[in-house]
C-alpha cells in the first residue's frame, strides 16, 4: 500500500544498483533497451506529465552520444556511406545507440534515484555501514547551507556599511575575499559551541546507537526477495555466457537460446517492478475510493 | 570554590559557597562579566573550563567528578545561549534523538523517549523538518527538548532566551516554570531578562565580580540590594520602582504587586506630569511612500503601503511582532531590497538617484541583526583601521578594547565596535536592527546614552527592535509595525499608554492611576509628588 519511494532506503538502494549495474556491466542490447525503457517509464509514472525539459534534454543527449560514435569509430564490416573520405558503419551505428541507450537509461533511473533519495535517507544508509560517518555527514549537511546564509548576512551588513565604496570588480572581489576569510573564523568560533552541545550530551561516551524513522515491513521484505532472485537470475545468465554480444567487426552473439530468455525475463520483471509497485498502489487507491 | 583561569590572575570565581535542594528554581543574575557562566560550568563537568580550581561542587551526595561519564552526560543537562550553534544535525527528529544515541539506549526505548518529549512540547507538526526552518524560538524549544529527553535531574541554563523575542522568550520561561512545577525538576538559570524569569524563581542569586553578594528569596534580595544602582536596573520593573521610592518590607516583583504597591501605600490624586510636546523638525530625513515588496513573484507581500515619515534629528523606534516586515523595511530602505511599487527617499532624494553606492558615503548605514556579520579582522584595532575610524573621535570610550577580538567581545561591547565601524563614514541616517538583542540592563543604559549622543550630534537614527522598555526610554517617536505597515505612530507616552498589551511594564502598573507614564523615573516622580497615604 505504499509507493516504492516509501520503502525501506535500504531495499530503494539494493534495488537501484542492481538494475544500473545489470545494465552497466552487461553491454548486451535487450538489457540496454529495457533499462532505458524501465527507466523512462518508472519515471513518467513517478512524474506524469512533468519534468517536460529533462526529458528533452536526455533525447538531445541520447542523439549525441548515439551519432557521434559512428563519426569517429570507422570499425565494422558494413559501410553505410563514405563522409569526408572516411566510411560510416552500420556497427559503429548500433554501438553508438546501444551505449547511448545505456548512459540515458542508467541516468533516468539515476535521475529517479535522487528523487527518492533525501538527505535523510542516504544519511540512514551510511549509518548502517558506520554511525560516525553519518553523524559527521549530518553535521556537513546542517553546515553547508548555514555557510551559505552567513556569507548572504555577512556581504549584506558589509554592503549596507559602506564596505563596498568602489563600484568596480577588483573592490567587490577583494571585499569578498575578506568576507570568506572571516567566515571561516565565524566557522571555527561555530564549531566550538556545537562541539560543547555534543559534549554535554554524552557525545564520546562510549558505543552509540542510530537512531531511524525506518522499519522493514512485510512488502519491504518481498520486495528485497524479488530482487535478490531476479538479480541472481540475470546473474546467472551473464556467468552463462548468454548476454555476450559483439558489434565488431560484425554483429555476433553467442550462448544458449534458454539461458537468453531466462535472463532476459529475470531482468525484464526486475526493471518493472516499481511499476508494479506504483501500479498496485493506484488501483488500491481507486477501489477505495469507489468504497468510500 | 574558587577559580582562576589560566591566562588571568585575578580569580574569576572566588569564595563561592551555595546550596540549591532539589526542586529549586534558582536564578543567577549580574552583570555581564560577573563571573556567572564560568560557575554554571562548573556544574557541568564536560563543559568545565581548564584552570586552577580549589574547592568542590558536590552533585546528589557525590564529588562530581566521581560520577560516571553517561550518568554526568544525563543527570545534568545544559542549554546555552545561542539557539543555533547548539544544534548538531540536520533534522528536528534526530537531534531529539542525539543525546540518547551517545548513551547507546536500545532503539526501541529512543523512540519512545523521543515520542514522549514531542508530544509534551507539541513538537509533533515540525517533527520531520529540517532544524534550518525553525524560528529562533522554536530551535531554542528543540535545544531544550534535546536535553530533556536525557531525563535530567538538574537543568542549567545560560542566557537561554537572550536570542529570543519577548513573547518566545515569555513562552520558554512559562515552560521552565511548568517542567519545575509538574515534575519537580531542578533547574538553574542565568539571565539578563529579568522581568518575568525574577518571578517564576523560588531563588535569586546575584553575582558580582567572581562573588556571590545575595543568595535569598527574590523579594528579600531586592529589599536588600539599595544603593546597587548597577544591579537593580536589571530586575523586574516594579521592583525598581520600589526601590527608587526607598519603599519598606519586601519588594513587589510582578506587574499585579506593582500595582497594588502603589494603590496602598500612594494618595494618588494627581494623575498627570506635565510633560512638553515635543518638537520635530520639518525636513524628513526618510521617507516611504506606499511601498510594497515581495521576495517572490508567487510570495504574499511583506510590505503592504508602507506609509512611514522620520524627520531629520530624531529617534524613531520600529515596534512589532515577529514576521511583521519590520527588518524587511529597513532593508529596503538601506538598499539591499527592491520594492516592487512604491518610492523610498533618503534625505527627499530617491533611492534610485544614489548611484554608484554614493548612498552609503556620509549619508546611510545599517547596523544588522547579528552584528558579528560586522566584523572581518582579528582585533578591534584592526577593524576600527580597516574603516577608517578614529577611537578618539568616538561619542563614547572603547580604547579598553582595541587588542581584543571581535568575537571574545560581550553583546554590549560588540554592539558599540559595531557602531564605531559605522560611524566611521559619518552617516546622516543610521539604521539599527534590534540593537539590545542579547544585552543586559547596563549595556542597554549605554546604548540608550550613544544613542541620544548621536542624536544631539544631528545624526537621525531608525531602530528596529522588540524592546518596549528600551524604546520607552529612548525613542522620541515610536511606530507600531503590523501586516506589513505601520499602523500606529507617536511619542513613546502616548503610543504605550494607548496600547494595553503591547506596552511598557510600567504602563500596565500605572494604568487607572496615573495618565502617560512608561518608564520607571516618571512613575517614581509621580509617586513622590502624590505622596504617601498616612496611616
Amino acid at each position: 500500500m505504499r509507493s516504492f519511494s516509501e520503502y525501506d532506503p535500504k531495499v530503494v538502494a539494493l534495488y537501484f544498483f542492481s538494475v544500473t549495474g545489470l545494465a552497466m556491466f552487461c553491454s548486451y542490447p535487450a538489457i540496454t533497451a529495457m533499462t532505458l525503457g524501465g527507466g523512462v517509464l518508472y519515471y513518467i509514472v513517478r512524474n506524469r506529465r512533468k519534468r517536460i525539459k529533462s526529458h528533452l534534454f536526455f533525447f538531445l543527449l541520447f542523439l549525441a552520444l548515439a551519432l557521434i560514435n559512428p563519426l569517429i569509430s570507422h570499425n565494422g564490416a558494413t559501410v553505410l556511406f563514405v563522409m569526408n573520405d572516411n566510411p560510416v558503419t552500420l556497427e559503429a551505428l548500433l554501438y553508438g545507440i546501444n551505449s547511448a541507450a545505456m548512459v540515458v537509461g542508467v541516468l533516468y533511473w539515476f535521475r529517479s534515484f535522487t528523487e527518492i533519495m533525501t538527505s535523510e535517507k542516504l544519511l540512514y544508509l551510511t549509518g548502517t555501514l558506520s554511525p560516525k560517518l553519518s553523524l559527521v555527514l549530518s553535521m556537513a549537511l546542517r553546515f553547508v547551507p548555514l555557510f551559505r546564509r552567513q556569507s548572504a548576512k555577512v556581504s549584506d551588513a558589509q554592503k549596507a556599511m559602506g564596505l563596498f565604496k568602489e563600484d568596480n570588480v577588483i573592490d567587490d572581489v577583494r571585499s569578498n575575499m575578506r568576507i570568506f576569510s572571516v567566515l571561516i573564523t565565524w566557522a571555527l568560533e561555530n564549531g566550538i559551541i556545537t562541539a560543547d552541545s555534543m559534549a554535554a550530551r554524552g557525545f564520546g561516551t562510549g558505543r552509540r546507537t542510530q537512531f531511524t524513522n525506518y522499519r522493514m515491513r512485510r512488502w519491504d521484505y518481498l520486495f528485497l526477495a524479488a530482487d535478490i532472485v531476479l538479480m541472481t537470475l540475470c546473474i546467472w545468465a551473464a556467468a552463462s555466457g548468454a548476454y555476450t554480444f559483439e558489434f565488431y567487426p560484425m554483429i555476433r552473439y553467442r550462448g544458449s537460446a534458454e539461458h537468453k530468455i531466462i535472463g532476459e525475463a529475470a531482468y525484464g520483471i526486475l526493471v518493472l517492478l516499481p511499476v508494479i509497485v506504483e501500479l498496485e498502489v493506484n488501483i488500491r487507491w481507486k477501489y477505495l475510493k469507489s468504497k468510500i | 570554590m574558587t577559580f582562576t583561569y589560566p591566562t588571568s590572575a585575578a580569580p574569576a570565581l572566588e569564595g563561592i559557597g551555595m546550596t540549591i535542594e532539589k526542586g529549586e528554581f534558582a536564578v543567577l543574575c549580574g552583570a555581564t562579566g560577573s563571573g556567572k557562566s564560568t560557575l554554571l560550568r562548573m556544574f557541568k563537568r564536560e563543559l568545565t573550563p581548564l584552570g586552577s580550581l580549589s574547592g568542590w561542587v558536590m552533585f546528589s551526595g557525590r564529588p562530581l567528578e566521581e560520577l560516571d561519564d553517561r550518568t554526568s552526560a544525563s543527570a545534568i543537562g545544559f542549554v546555552m545561549q545561542h539557539p543555533e550553534q547548539q544544534i548538531v544535525t540536520d533534522k528536528v527528529w534526530h537531534e531529539i534523538a542525539f543525546g540518547l544515541e551517545n548513551l547507546h539506549v536500545p532503539k526501541d526505548d529512543i523512540a519512545r523517549r523521543v515520542a514522549e518529549m514531542a508530544s509534551y512540547f507539541g513538537i509533533g507538526p515540525w517533527y520531520d523538518k529540517d532544524v534550518s526552518e525553525l524560528s529562533g524560538g522554536q530551535k531554542q524549544l528543540l535545544n531544550l527538548t534535546a536535553v530533556l529527553v536525557m531525563q535530567p535531574e538538574l537543568l542549567i541554563l545560560d542566557e537561554p532566551t537572550a536570542q529570543l523575542d519577548p513573547i518566545a522568550a515569555a513562552d520558554f520561561i512559562a515552560t521552565l516554570k511548568r517542567l519545575n512545577q509538574d515534575f519537580g525538576l531542578t533547574i538553574i538559570i542565568a539571565e539578563h531578562r529579568l522581568e518575568d524569569v525574577i518571578p517564576a524563581g523560588d531563588r535569586l542569586i546575584v553575582m558580582d565580580k567572581g562573588r556571590i553578594i545575595a543568595n535569598d528569596r527574590p523579594d528579600k534580595v531586592i529589599a536588600g540590594l539599595r544603593g546597587r544602582a548597577d544591579i537593580l536596573c536589571g530586575m523586574p520593573a516594579a521592583s525598581r520602582l520600589f526601590a527608587e521610592l526607598d519603599g519598606e518590607g519586601s519588594s513587589p516583583l510582578t506587574v499585579r504587586e506593582g500595582r497594588r504597591y502603589i494603590e496602598s501605600t500612594y494618595k494618588n490624586d494627581i494623575r498627570k506630569a506635565e510633560t512638553a510636546e515635543p518638537e520635530h523638525s520639518d525636513e524628513t530625513a526618510l521617507e516611504f511612500r506606499e511601498v510594497f515588496f515581495r521576495y517572490s513573484r508567487e510570495s504574499r507581500d511583506i510590505l503592504k503601503a508602507l506609509d512611514l515619515k522620520v524627520y531629520k534629528g530624531e529617534i524613531f523606534c520600529i515596534l512589532g511582532g515577529n514576521g511583521s516586515g519590520k527588518t524587511t523595511s529597513l532593508s529596503t530602505a538601506a538598499g539591499l531590497l527592491k520594492p516592487y511599487s512604491g518610492t523610498i527617499k533618503v534625505f527627499g532624494k530617491k533611492l534610485k538617484e544614489y548611484r554608484n553606492r554614493s548612498l552609503y558615503r556620509n549619508c546611510l548605514a545599517m547596523l544588522p541583526q547579528d552584528v558579528q556579520t560586522v566584523f572581518l579582522k582579528n582585533t578591534v584595532r584592526e577593524e576600527l583601521r580597516d574603516s577608517g575610524a578614529d577611537p578618539e573621535k568616538l561619542p563614547f570610550d572603547i580604547t579598553h578594547l582595541l587588542d581584543k577580538h571581535p568575537y571574545d567581545l560581550s553583546g554590549g561591547e560588540q554592539q558599540l565596535t559595531a557602531l564605531a565601524k559605522v560611524l566611521a563614514a559619518e552617516p546622516e541616517l543610521l539604521l539599527l536592527d534590534e540593537p539590545t538583542k542579547g544585552l543586559d540592563a547596563g549595556a542597554k543604559l549605554n546604548i540608550i546614552g550613544v544613542l541620544k549622543k548621536l542624536r544631539s550630534n544631528g545624526v537621525t537614527v531608525v531602530v528596529v527592535t522588540h524592546d518596549v522598555e528600551f524604546s520607552a526610554l529612548c525613542a522620541d517617536r515610536c511606530g507600531m509595525f503590523f501586516d506589513g505597515r505601520i499602523v500606529s505612530s507617536g511619542t513613546p507616552e502616548r503610543f504605550f499608554s494607548e496600547s494595553s498589551f503591547y506596552t511598557t511594564a510600567v504602563s500596565r502598573m500605572t494604568r487607572g492611576f496615573y495618565d502617560n507614564t512608561v518608564t520607571v523615573e516618571a512613575a517614581a516622580e509621580l509617586c513622590r509628588k502624590n505622596g504617601r497615604r498616612l496611616s
